[in-house]
This record gives C-alpha cells, sequence and structure tokens, in this order.
C-alpha cells in the first residue's frame, strides 16, 4: 500500500538558496511524526509545502500514491488537513465561532457544529470560554482554542508548527498531556515540528532530524534518541545536556 | 449668542413646519452624499483590499497617487470635472455640468482615494501567517477574502466614515460643479455659503444644524454598526 | 461563525439606499409628467447672471415665471460679472444678466454676445462707519474716493472682477489714484462677505443698493454716507451669447429669456419687487 505522504526528489529553493534538499520522504498512516533540528533548518517550510500550502522548487509530493500537482492541490485534498502554529492566530470573534471556522467553511450544517464545537471544547476545557472574544484569551487558552480548531474537522492529517513552544512551563505540560490523551484517542496522523527535545520525546512515535534542510536520520523516536548516527549527534546532544530523556 | 439660539429655533422651526425647498435641500444632500460613497465603496473597497494583498509592479507608483488624492483640494476636483464636462470639453455631449450628477462625480474623486487608501492600509497590515492559516482552515479564494472583510470591519467601516465626512462637508466642487441651481442643485452646504452671503445668518446657521444632525444620524449608524456586539 | 450580519445589514442598507434613491427618482418623474402633461421635456437654459441679482432674491420671482410661459428649466449660475462674460465667450451659457457696460460692450463688440439690451438699473452707494473719519458727504463719488484715498481711510474692496469692482475701480481711474497700501483692502469675495469685512473693519465700501438693503440688519455699524450721483448708476444688461461662435447653444430659449426680460410684464415686476419688504424697489426698469 502507497504512503499517506510521500516526498519524491524534492527541491525547495528561495533567492537561489536551496532550503530543502530530500531525495525521498514518506508519512504513513497513523504515526505521530516529530521533525525536529536547529532553527533555519527548513522545519516550516517542509511543514508548508507536506500540507500543500506552499510550492516547492522541483520535485513531487504524491498523496496516497498519487502526485499532487505543484501549488494546486484541489480544495477537497487541503481539506483533509489542519495546521496550528505557534502563534494561535485566533479571530476577532467568540471562541466558539472560532472552533467551529474549519466547519463553518465546509458548510456543514448549524446543528451538527453546535455539537461538534461543545464537544471539542469539553476535550480542550474551554467550555466555559465559548462566548468570550477569542483575542482576549491567555496563551494557553488560546493554544487550547488553537488546537480545537485544526481537530475538529477531524483531518487526515494534523500538522503542528510549534503549538507549544511560546506556552510557561507549568501550561505547556498540562495541555501537552491533554493534547496527548486526545490524540491518542482520535488516532490522528499528526506532523509536528518542533525544535524542543522533550516535546519530541514526549509526544512522537517517529523523528525526522532536519538540519540544513536535509533529512539526516529518521526512525522510531527511542531509537534515533539513543542512537544518533554521525550527522545528528552534536544536535542531539546539545539537547540531552538539559533533557537526559534517553539513557 | 442670541444668533445661536435663535438659529436653533429656527431649525427646528423649518423641520418641524415641514419647510418644502429646506426638506427637498436635506433629501438632495443625503442621496447626493450617499450614492457618492456607495460608489467610492463599492470601486474603493475592493481596490483598497487588491492594492493590500497583492504585490506587483508599479503598485508603490498607484499607492503614491491615490495617497496625493487623500489631499486632493474639493475645487481642485471641481475644476476638473467642470473643465471635463464643459460644452466645450471632452464629455460636454452628455450635458451634465450643473446637474446633482456633476456633484457625485466630483465627491467620488475626492472620496475615493480616502477609502482606497484607508482600506488598502487595513489590508496590508494582515500577516502572511495569517493569510497561510485561514487558507488551512480549508477556505476557498472567496472565503478567505469574505473572512478578512469581516474581520477588518472596523477599519472599514472607519474608512468609509471619513469618506462620507468628506462629501458630506465638501462645498467648493458642489459650488462649481453643481452651480446651487435651486431646486435642482442645491444641497446644504451650497445653500449654507448663499445665505451667509446673503446675509441671512440664522437662516445659514440653521441649515448648519440640519446639516450636522444629518452627518451625525449617518455617522453615528455607521459606528453602530462598526461597534456592535464587540464581543469582551 | 464570525457574525455574518453586520455585513449583512451594511448591504441591506446600501441596497436600501439605492433602492429608495431610484424610488424617488422615478417619483420625481412621475410628478413631473403629470404636472406638465401636456407639454413636452422642459428644454435646459444656461444663465450666467451676478450675484446680486441672486443675492438679492429677484431671481427667485421672475426666473420661475419665465420657466413656466416658456416650459424651460433655467440652470442659473451666479458668479462675478467677469466670469459671467467669461463663461459667456466660451459658450458655457445661453444667456447673460450682468452689470459692467464697458466690459460687456468688449464682449459684444467681438462678437460674442448678440441681442444686448439694458434691462434694468438700481445704483451703487457708499457705505461706510458711522463715525464717518474721512468726512465723506454728498452725491460726489469722485470726491469722495479722493479724499478716502488722501486721508487713507480704511477702504474694502471685492477684488473679485465683478460689477461693482470693475465700476470702483473705474471711479479710482477717473480719479487718476492708484489705489494701494494698507488702508485698500481687498477681499476677493461676494458683495455680502465684503461688506461683512468692512463692518468689522469700520471702513468705507462701494456697493450696490439692493445688496445693501437686504443686509442692512447685520450691518450695524455702517451707514450711506454717499449716494445720487450720476456716476453711480448700476446698469444691467441682458444679451444671449452668439450660437454662431459655439456649439450646443441653446439661443431659441435664450432669445426667448431677452425678450421676457424687457417685456414691460416683467418690468412692472422687477419694479415691485421688493417694495413692500424695503419700502422702495431694489431694482427700476429701464429699457431703451
Amino acid at each position: 500500500m502507497s504512503p499517506l505522504l510521500e516526498l519524491k526528489k524534492l527541491t525547495y529553493q528561495a533567492q537561489r538558496k536551496m532550503i530543502l534538499d530530500i531525495p525521498e520522504f514518506q508519512i504513513e498512516t497513523g504515526e505521530f511524526l516529530g521533525i525536529m533540528g536547529p532553527n533555519g533548518a527548513g522545519k516550516s517550510t517542509l511543514l508548508k509545502v507536506l500540507a500543500f500550502l506552499d510550492q516547492q522548487t522541483s520535485g513531487e509530493v504524491l498523496y496516497r500514491g498519487q502526485a499532487i500537482p505543484n501549488g494546486n492541490a484541489p480544495l477537497e485534498l487541503r481539506r483533509k488537513f489542519s495546521i496550528a502554529l505557534q502563534q494561535s492566530l485566533l479571530l476577532d470573534g467568540t471562541v466558539f465561532d472560532n472552533i467551529a471556522i474549519g466547519l463553518t467553511l465546509r458548510k456543514v450544517p448549524k446543528s451538527i457544529i453546535k455539537e461538534k464545537v461543545e464537544q471539542w471544547m469539553e476535550l480542550f476545557a474551554v467550555s466555559h470560554l465559548a462566548k468570550k472574544n477569542a483575542l482576549y484569551l491567555s496563551g494557553g487558552e488560546a493554544q487550547r482554542v488553537n488546537l480545537a480548531r485544526a481537530m475538529i474537522v477531524e483531518p487526515e492529517i494534523l500538522f503542528l508548527d510549534e503549538p507549544f513552544s511560546a506556552l510557561d512551563f507549568p501550561t505547556k505540560i498540562r495541555l501537552m498531556e491533554d493534547f496527548k490523551g486526545i490524540i491518542e484517542e482520535a488516532q490522528t496522523t499528526t506532523v509536528f515540528v518542533s525544535h524542543d527535545l522533550m516535546e519530541i520525546h514526549f509526544l512522537t512515535t517517529k523523528l525526522a532530524i532536519i538540519v540544513n534542510g536535509e533529512i539526516k536520520q529518521v526512525g522510531p523516536t527511542p531509537r534515533v534518541l539513543e542512537h544518533p548516527n554521525s550527522s545528528t549527534v552534536s544536535f542531539l546532544n546539545e539537547w540531552k545536556k538539559f533533557y537526559p530523556v534517553a539513557r | 449668542m442670541d444668533l445661536l439660539i435663535d438659529g436653533l429655533k429656527k431649525a427646528i422651526d423649518m423641520i418641524l413646519s415641514g419647510d418644502q425647498e429646506v426638506f427637498a435641500i436635506t433629501w438632495l444632500t443625503l442621496k447626493v452624499c450617499l450614492i457618492s460613497i456607495l460608489i467610492s465603496t463599492l470601486i474603493g473597497l475592493p481596490l483598497g483590499i487588491f492594492l493590500g494583498l497583492t504585490r506587483f509592479k508599479g503598485r508603490r507608483l498607484l499607492l503614491m497617487f491615490i495617497n496625493i488624492g487623500l489631499g486632493l483640494p474639493p475645487v481642485v476636483a471641481g475644476l476638473w470635472i467642470t473643465m471635463l464636462l464643459w460644452r466645450s470639453g471632452p464629455l460636454g455631449g452628455l450635458t451634465l455640468l450643473y446637474s446633482p450628477t456633476a456633484i457625485v462625480m466630483a465627491q467620488i474623486l475626492v472620496s475615493l482615494p480616502i477609502v482606497t487608501s484607508l482600506t488598502c492600509t487595513a489590508f496590508q497590515q494582515i500577516s502572511e501567517k495569517m493569510l497561510l492559516q485561514i487558507k488551512a482552515l480549508g477556505a476557498t479564494k472567496v472565503q478567505t477574502l469574505w473572512l478578512l472583510i469581516k474581520q477588518l470591519k472596523i477599519a472599514i467601516l472607519a474608512a468609509i466614515m471619513a469618506g462620507f465626512g468628506r462629501v458630506i462637508a465638501e462645498v467648493g466642487a458642489a459650488m462649481m460643479v453643481g452651480g446651487n441651481i435651486q431646486g435642482d442643485t442645491r444641497i446644504l452646504t451650497t445653500t449654507i455659503v448663499m445665505e451667509v452671503s446673503k446675509g441671512n445668518f440664522d437662516i445659514a446657521l440653521a441649515l448648519s444644524f440640519i446639516l450636522l444632525s444629518v452627518a451625525l444620524l449617518i455617522t453615528a449608524a455607521l459606528t453602530f454598526l462598526q461597534q456592535r456586539k464587540r464581543i469582551s | 461563525m464570525l457574525k455574518n450580519r453586520y455585513l449583512a445589514f451594511l448591504f441591506a442598507m446600501m441596497l436600501l439606499v439605492l433602492a429608495a434613491c431610484g424610488n424617488a427618482g422615478t417619483k420625481d418623474s412621475a410628478e413631473k409628467v403629470k404636472k406638465e402633461e401636456p407639454k413636452a421635456a422642459p428644454t435646459e437654459m444656461i444663465l450666467a447672471t451676478t450675484t446680486s441679482t441672486q443675492d438679492s432674491g429677484l431671481l427667485d420671482v421672475i426666473i420661475p415665471m419665465f420657466e413656466k410661459e416658456n416650459n424651460v428649466k433655467v440652470k442659473t449660475i451666479a458668479v462675478g460679472t467677469g466670469q459671467a462674460l467669461e463663461m459667456g465667450t466660451k459658450g458655457e451659457a445661453d444667456a447673460l444678466l450682468v452689470h459692467a457696460p464697458a466690459a460687456e460692450k468688449a464682449v459684444v463688440d467681438a462678437g460674442d454676445g448678440i441681442n444686448y439690451k439694458r434691462v434694468m438699473y438700481n445704483d451703487f452707494i457708499l457705505v461706510g462707519p458711522k463715525e464717518n473719519p474721512a468726512g465723506v458727504s454728498g452725491d460726489d463719488i469722485m470726491a469722495a474716493f479722493k479724499k478716502l484715498a488722501d486721508s487713507k481711510a480704511t477702504f474694502v474692496s471685492r477684488g473679485d472682477d465683478s460689477g461693482t469692482h470693475k465700476k470702483e475701480l473705474g471711479i479710482w481711474e477717473m480719479d487718476n489714484i492708484k489705489p494701494a497700501g494698507e488702508w485698500y483692502v481687498s477681499t476677493g469675495q461676494g458683495m455680502g462677505q465684503t461688506l461683512q469685512v468692512a463692518a468689522e473693519k469700520k471702513g468705507y465700501v462701494l456697493t450696490d443698493r439692493a445688496t445693501w438693503l437686504a443686509q442692512e440688519k447685520n450691518l450695524n455699524t455702517l451707514q450711506i454716507v454717499v449716494e445720487g450721483g450720476k456716476d453711480l448708476m448700476n446698469i444691467y444688461h441682458v444679451m444671449q451669447v452668439n450660437p454662431e461662435k459655439h456649439d450646443k447653444i441653446n439661443s431659441k430659449d435664450a432669445e426667448k429669456f431677452v425678450e421676457f426680460m424687457v417685456d414691460p410684464k416683467t418690468q412692472d415686476v422687477i419694479e415691485q419687487f421688493g417694495k413692500k419688504e424695503y419700502g422702495q424697489s431694489l431694482f427700476k426698469k429701464y429699457t431703451e
């Protein structure tokens, strides 16, 4: 069976600089993939290309074995994906309306929207905020709304770009624990960009290390962390000084 | 001070007694100004959105001209429209000079840059990331636009209000292209100028109160629309 | 979903306004049709005239008469005589009603104005502060102007190329005086505003009698100081713009308008105008 998403001979250049150079890469159904690397390694660009929100310079992105026209992914395909960024980027309106927006844009009937929003607000513990303006939330609350907004459309793949990195430690821990439970329950395939080893270790099942636009190592998360190869060892060891996650 | 009170009394008198001419002038003022601002909005809003969201060659030059237009003196606009509409001018065949249509044209000329520029400024401030996020939520292009318009409702209505303020206050161009013709192109501002030159300060003052009331009503309605149900 | 209703409401309001305008338009024309059922749509004629005829209220009386009799829509543009004559020369007006004989003669001689007829007159007066610091009086305007220049009493001029301004300049010229200096104030505005300025600055000012009578109530600091001399005649002429010089001139109605202005019936109306309010005629009949 073909993988859910697949990259073939993909390059991405900006102002003649190579940002991404990935000969091949796969994302399988059901995995929680972490993409980790130093700042400027090309993590966010990779995420955008995978989510059909940006155009690669050359190469192909395949969805279930089928090549998708570059920069022209059909709306139905885009709507199978969801994305949540570091900044929550909520809209001026109630928390309820913000969480509902993905469904509203997909023209889901109102009664179903109400039911689903209530269900997802409950899961992310923001029910009491339903009528509050989303622009006046605390960082943790806003990120909960942001994740609920992404999850409510029940995406085939959920893309996350450092959604926890701006939160203070206790808030982060609480949200990550809640989130992990929700994802495991929903069994959503997730692509998670982060530069934080603790987040990666806690959440992901598979890990790709990207440095200078190239994927240097891929494998089950514990294995990558325990056995970094020659290209990733220096980067990972820096982190392990602070989080001795892998013995 | 007495004059002020007299003027206020006269204004109330004019309104209560249902003075036909005052009513007709006020109605024409309202009609002309609303049509002008409507057309300015219908052109300026899409143009401002386009200029705010896209980047192309010549965009900055175009913006510069629009921003110069912000300070276009109404009499200059009036002069241009007059020359355009002269019998000997390029559009002379339309015989539009000294008609309400001519006033509308001049008022569009002075309000369009305001609506366009302020709309453009608002849309230019939307971050790339926000656009990406909206697209990622599964919005089509039309839905994205609609969503942005709703997000920037306050700024858009402010742009419309600023444009409306300009047209309702404008007198130089309306005088020049309209000619202040009784029962035809006489609007509140031009009538005020005429009554002042006739020395009828009480009437002028009364009309000024009516003008202010009209401006107040419209602006209040727009402000209501702008500030409605802002959730805390 | 974020509130859709704001925009829906805004949109609805705009539609409403449009609809209202549309309705109003049809209603207006419907009324017009009803009123003038037997007649065809009125033709349009542009009359360029001076502010004094409009500000005195005379036009509000005679123009509707003319419109009714001839099924014409007159577009009256009240400007200074200089500008009115210029509109005639350019063919932007069909008929002119003005009061600067010397300048008018030039327009007629150049062939831009035809069917040139004398219509009415009133007179210019010199008004000044009640204290009368220059001590001018009587009916000799030339002597009075000389005295004003000598004493450097504040004089307020229209300075707008209007008939009154041309008249004032003519008097200075006859006196061989070039008015200039701090005492000579030029407003560049209409008669009403210029009188206001004179009242505030306690200056002397040359004005037509009609405007003075209409505005006297606002001008407590001023009084008439010189009046009645033959040099102070303020004569109004009517003419039509030469249709051979420009396209689009409505000469048919313009000719009718000239005839209308000198018609004895109209002349009586002119003579009667203002008598009730001011106890005297603002304009006197004066055909050739």
